[in-house]
């Protein structure tokens, strides 16, 4: 629930990241099933935590797209039905216009608001976009990914090497104890837009160097790890990774730090960037963060806390206040859209 | 079933591979994509979505995270994968054998490991990478 003053009121987030880890990997955050149970909870808890009943409500906000049909529709179903049952304006989001605005509500709420044109960078396990923002607000897409996510990238390199689910976390943490100069990986030039990113090659470099040396008995050390403790420190991850291994995690992230922000400069030069905004999952990823800050940019570099850097509700909330005051407001007929573009 | 064979030299070869096993597949098809990471089943179905006339090249990307991705306009295509699927329950709550039922083209990465999911008549589509560059394509089904 997000507030008057454009203020968070009450976030809620149904995670299932226990038994994601559990099974390695597990899904069930995307399944319909899930939604359909985790929703009557997460809205009442959600108005509870912010002390106020349906009837303390202005609007309902709901994410039409993009993603799964069959748990966008749970979303749209109730969010109708909320609206139908209290009399409430309807509002339809993208879920990625969610991202940039989980950004722009916290820059707002710490007094350092984002000025336009603002270059946003939302990355995340699905998603690695580049939009120009302009007051509207407008939305231009100049590069996005054309194979991997950035986040996915992470996971996948993460899983290969043994260290289970999600990957960012483990790899960040691990990093600095890597030298990131190790391993030089040589990445192929891409033909068309040269402001799209690939991560791809970099994953299959990844699985390249662990084929041409023997890590079964390290990797079966972290499996084991992980069996007897889902969540290790990075104490006990350090003493199943042998220097080399950590090499390689900490040239990996760097080489994904720089891709992004290479790209993410040029566009910032292009558009005149006022600011600069990185929101998704792998906003979370500390070394990106440090990277960013100390990127010779002519403008001011936002991140949103943590929470709400990977996927929530109340992004969703902060992009539909501007739709409020600008009658945006959608009907009945709102469907769910797998694929919606933002721009 | 007859198997055919080939080798691509480069990302843009398999693509094009891609686009004429896309331009022979009619409107209702379910094509698995099977082999190790990084072999190329997202390369692949770049071509034969590209192929099939319902998105460019550039506009597919991996739907590992996200699951299922929809293409198309008249030939519908469906890119899925998963990867991230451990169990046949999870598969069946993604509402596959709904999409199964359509008229259209269903292309699966890592569909192999739930081998009850698929219809007798398909097309596999089997990668092997050689070194970095280099693919070896086995078509059975088309």
């Amino acid at each position: 629930m997000v507030g008057g003053a454009r203020r968070i009121l009450s976030s809620v987030v149904a995670s299932q990241l226990d038994t994601h880890a559990k099974y390695g990997g597990v899904v069930p955050e995307l399944a319909s099933r899930e939604h359909l149970r985790a929703i009557v909870p997460v809205v009442a808890e959600a108005l509870a935590q912010a002390g106020c009943g349906y009837s303390g409500l202005g609007a309902v906000a709901v994410t039409s797209g993009p993603g799964l049909v069959g748990s966008l529709l749970v979303g749209l179903t109730f969010a109708k039905a909320l609206s139908f049952a209290h009399n409430l304006p309807l509002i339809a989001v993208n879920h990625i216009e969610g991202h940039i605005h989980a950004v722009m509500l916290e820059a707002e709420s710490t007094g350092r608001p984002v000025e336009f044109p603002a270059l946003a960078l939302v990355v995340s396990g699905g998603h690695t976009h580049l939009f120009e923002v302009r007051e509207g607000p407008h939305y231009r897409l100049l590069g996005k990914t054309r194979d991997d996510a950035a986040g996915e990238a992470f996971d996948k390199v993460a899983k290969l090497l043994g260290f289970g689910y999600p990957g960012g976390p483990v790899i960040d943490r691990l990093a600095p104890h890597g030298d990131p100069h190790a391993v030089r990986f040589t990445l192929a030039r891409m033909k068309g837009n040269p402001l799209d990113f690939s991560f791809s090659g970099l994953k299959t470099a990844v699985l390249r160097w662990t084929q041409q040396r023997d890590l079964t008995a390290e990797i079966e050390a972290r499996r084991a790890l992980l069996r007897s403790n889902p969540r290790p420190s990075a104490e006990d991850w350090l003493a199943v990774t042998p220097p080399a291994t950590l090499g390689l995690l900490a040239s990996f992230q760097r080489t994904v730090i720089e891709e992004l922000l290479r790209r993410a400069s040029v566009c910032a030069g292009q558009i005149a960037a006022r600011s600069l905004l990185v929101s998704g999952g792998v906003a979370c990823n500390s070394g990106l963060r440090a990277a960013a800050r100390a990127l010779p940019l002519a403008c001011p570099v936002h991140f949103p806390s943590p929470g709400l850097s990977t996927d929530n509700a109340a992004m969703i909330a902060a992009a539909a206040f501007g739709k409020l005051e600008r009658g945006e407001l959608s009907d009945y007929a709102l469907m769910a859209r797998a694929n919606l573009p933002l721009a | 079933m007859s198997a055919r064979a080939v080798e691509t030299g480069s990302e843009e070869e398999t693509i094009a591979l891609g686009r004429e096993i896309g331009r022979s597949l009619g409107r209702r098809a379910v094509v698995l994509l099977t082999g190790e990471l990084g072999a190329g089943k997202t390369t692949l179905a770049k071509g034969i979505i590209q192929g099939l006339g319902a998105a460019s090249a550039d506009d597919v990307t991996s739907p590992t995270f996200t699951l299922i991705h929809e293409f198309g306009g008249d030939t519908k295509v469906y890119h899925i994968d998963l990867y991230r699927i451990e169990r046949l329950s999870e598969a069946l709550s993604l509402g596959l054998e709904e999409l199964l039922d359509r008229d259209a083209v269903v292309l699966v990465e890592w569909g192999e490991r739930f081998p009850a999911l698929w219809p007798a008549s398909r097309v596999e589509v089997r990668l092997a990478a050689r070194d970095d560059e280099t693919r070896i394509v086995t078509v059975t089904g088309a």
